[in-house]
């Protein structure tokens, strides 16, 4: 990033797992449960998965995922999923702050689910 | 369960301390649950850092260590190689990125304050969780599989079998050296190609180390690196390798006659034959396809023929069995077919060829003898060459080749040399010809006063027509103006792709494929030969379009990654970040079985539970996040350690 001295924005969290394959729909909630009024997947670009196809199954996830967001009353717009690989840097800091520009457009999330969401 | 947590935090020089208060830092840090102290340093990736590392680590005794520094892309490994001397698991370690997600990419101190004090919180609560983990050890075998004895296979596999490893080298046609095998003369030396060839191909086949087997093709792999175990298709031929002396008595006789593919159809082979002169091994093969004996007919007149008993009818297809611990692929390529570009006339008019055909025209094991003579046996006035076809071109292959500009100006040569009353109209676009030698082997060839060029822009634009005995060619060149020239031979330089059966071979190796299907690297400039794949490797045409020295380095390097990977005697450690299912809870529903991408997780039915092969499992956590009843796990990567550190991230 500092490569291409672009700045990315200060509010953004990152967890890191070995592959998107590995995102649990849990996760997303709980992310949406403990106070993000956004998510955004991240991962490499389809047919260039590092574990083969993992890609492909967060993909299939997130149709899902975002149907199930919009049961819980959550806009499907606060749940991203954007290729990116890694030396996409460019693309990297500007999805982050188009991300970032349209959840506030939406305001922060209701925070209607403070129930945990546990495992469905 | 109380542990004891350190945490050291790395100014790395001042790439960290000067966005971050690292004081501040230290303090916050001190004051969370389960932190018994907190340490900065300069440089913990130095050597001083890293036995400063060591020394606390075994004086403080922490049940956890954190490490605040840089990526775990950049230092993960050091760090945990270093806790693993001072006498702590790797893998009770959590590294948080200040560097790169914090110091190099915020504004705002404040800010940049929030988000370190965030990313430390949660690394406190995630660590609490890790569990020790141990890598486990296996033997790898030495052995290798290369596929493909083109130029690059050959010479992957020489470099492997000089250095004492046993090699399995598969080739699909019934002859080794590939394309270039094929060719006359190679630019920009001019260097005859088969002699050039010659000591390479004997010592392919005579090496006590190399196994090559020939008319043969990859079935199926399994396994791993170091643990392969290879299913290969070898087609009769129907001749016994070790009886056949060469002599050709059995297709001077055959009384079948057909079109010789290998010289581009322009001339004919008979049903039992070798494919050129000089291919090596010098061992005929019955082509079923037109062999009367596999179309109801009991002819034996090859056998009757042979003196040496060497034709044996009952000779069947097999399937072998191979345990390699690498592979190299080598597959090569092909040329784009011109035909599917109509304009150019391919197919359509009889004197138009490939770069390819025109290279068996101009051998002297090729159909014409190596004279320059056209279908009707007369010899051509004028000639044109015309470059990108196909290539270059966005509506068809976007990529350069990289060769066909020389081998434009070889063409040029050697017409030259043949028939120097001859005209040769280039039509090019750019000269591509980078290398030390190769532009004065164009420059030579500009001076000869037969040799005219005309510059077009691309798409190639020429529209080719056949206009009785001659062949029309207009285009614009590059200033605008309409060309029109009239040839009685055409030359295309199509596009190189990758060899066909490469989407097959991408799925029975799970290597994947760009989008022109040639092999997609482990990394585009540092990892050129390596694939995604542990312990597969590519090289030559296979990887990308290339010249005949690149594929031959590639092949040496290919087997130079395999030799320093697999060496004898030394264990093949294994991922310790794999996944597990607890048996106890599995309903036996077997969604991961299906979604595991490297066929790590068997079905016991016996149990009736899902049993994870940790030896094949990578660790990606798929099957985890599919598991409906929360029995699989990911090691390292638990949905507790994951969701603490996401509860903790956006407090």
């Amino acid at each position: 990033m500092s490569s291409s001295g672009k700045v990315s924005p200060p509010n953004v969290r990152f967890i890191r797992l070995m592959c998107t394959g590995r995102i649990d729909p849990e996760f997303v909630m709980k992310g949406f449960q403990s106070g993000a009024d956004g998510v955004v997947i991240l991962g490499c670009h389809p047919g260039d998965c590092h574990y083969k196809e993992g890609n492909y199954n967060t993909l299939r996830r997130v149709y899902l995922l975002r149907r199930m967001l919009s049961q819980f009353g959550i806009e499907e717009k606060r749940l991203w999923l954007e290729w990116i690989s890694a030396c996409e840097t460019d693309k990297f800091v500007d999805t982050l702050h188009d991300m970032v520009r349209e959840i506030k457009a939406l305001g922060p999330l209701n925070k209607g689910i403070t129930h945990d969401v546990g495992r469905y | 369960m109380k542990v004891r947590v350190g945490v050291y935090i790395c100014s790395c020089g001042t790439n960290i301390s000067e966005k971050l208060d690292l004081s501040e830092l230290s303090r916050y840090s001190s004051s969370l649950n389960d932190v018994a102290y907190v340490k900065i340093h300069n440089l913990l990736c130095s050597e001083e850092g890293r036995n400063f590392l060591i020394h606390d680590v075994m004086h403080q005794k922490p049940d956890r260590v954190i490490i605040a520094a840089c990526s775990p892309r950049e230092h993960e490994k050091t760090f945990r190689n270093v806790l693993q001397r001072a006498g702590v698991n790797p893998f009770l370690f959590q590294m948080v990125n200040l560097r790169e997600q914090v110091a190099w990419v915020t504004a705002d101190k404040t800010q940049a304050g929030e988000k370190a004090r965030c990313y430390v919180r949660a690394a406190v609560k995630r660590v609490a969780l890790h569990e020790p983990l141990e890598i486990q050890e296996i033997d790898c075998n030495t052995d290798v599989l290369v596929i493909g004895a083109g130029v690059a296979g050959m010479e992957a596999a020489l470099t492997l079998a000089q250095s004492g490893r046993r090699v399995c080298l598969v080739e699909k046609n019934s002859f080794v050296g590939g394309k270039v095998i094929l060719y006359e003369d190679v630019s920009p030396t001019m260097e005859c190609s088969s002699c050039m060839l010659q000591p390479k191909m004997d010592e392919i086949l005579h090496h006590e180390n190399i196994e090559l087997l020939t008319c043969s093709e990859i079935q199926e792999v399994l396994g791993f690196v170091g643990n392969f175990t290879v299913r290969i298709e070898k087609k009769a031929g129907f001749v016994d390798k070790s009886k056949c002396v060469g002599c050709g008595a059995c297709y001077e006789q055959c009384p079948i006659t057909t079109k010789n593919e290998f010289n581009s159809n322009l001339s004919d082979r008979k049903a039992i034959d070798l494919p050129f002169a000089g291919a090596l091994p010098n061992v005929p093969v019955i082509d079923r396809k037109t062999c009367l004996r596999f179309h109801g007919q009991d002819c034996t007149i090859c056998k009757q023929a042979c003196h040496f008993d060497a034709i044996d009818y009952d000779d069947r297809d097999e399937f072998l069995e191979r345990n390699v611990g690498g592979i190299i692929v080598a597959t090569g390529f092909e040329l784009f077919d011109p035909s599917a570009l109509p304009r150019f006339g391919y197919g359509k008019i009889p004197e138009v060829y490939t770069s390819l055909e025109f290279e068996r025209i101009l051998s002297q094991n090729g159909p014409t003898g190596g004279k320059l003579l056209m279908k009707n046996a007369g010899e051509p006035k004028s000639l044109a060459i015309i470059h990108c076809v196909g290539s270059r071109d966005k509506g068809v292959k976007d990529y350069c080749s990289g060769v066909c500009c020389l081998y434009a100006v070889k063409f040029a040569h050697m017409v030259k040399k043949r028939s120097p009353a001859v005209k040769v109209y280039d039509l090019y676009a750019d000269w591509c010809v980078p290398g030390k030698d190769n532009q004065s082997f164009l420059d030579s060839i500009r001076e000869w006063k037969n040799f005219r060029v005309i510059r077009t822009s691309l798409p190639m634009n020429v529209i080719t027509k056949q206009s009785k005995e001659r062949i029309n060619l207009s285009c614009t060149d590059v200033s605008g103006k309409r060309k029109k020239i009239s040839v009685d031979m055409v030359v295309l330089c199509p596009a190189m792709i990758p060899a066909k059966n490469s989407n097959m071979l991408s799925e029975i190796l799970s290597i994947s494929q760009g989008k022109d299907g040639f092999f997609s690297e482990g990394h585009k400039t540092l990892a050129p030969v390596s694939t995604t794949i542990e312990g597969i490797f590519i090289a030559g045409c296979a990887q990308s379009p290339k010249d005949i020295q690149g594929s031959i380095a590639q092949g040496a390097a290919a087997a130079g990654q395999i030799l320093s990977m697999l060496v004898p005697g030394r264990k093949l450690e294994l991922h310790a970040m794999t996944a597990e299912i607890n048996g106890d809870a599995c309903s036996g529903c077997m969604i991961c079985v299906g979604l595991c991408p490297y066929k790590a997780i068997v079905f016991d039915r016996a149990k009736g539970v899902a049993v994870v092969n940790t030896i094949l499992c990578k660790g990606c956590g798929t099957c985890v996040a599919a598991c409906p009843s929360g029995s699989a796990k990911s090691k390292h990567f638990t949905t507790e350690q994951v969701c603490a550190e996401i509860e903790e991230i956006l407090q």
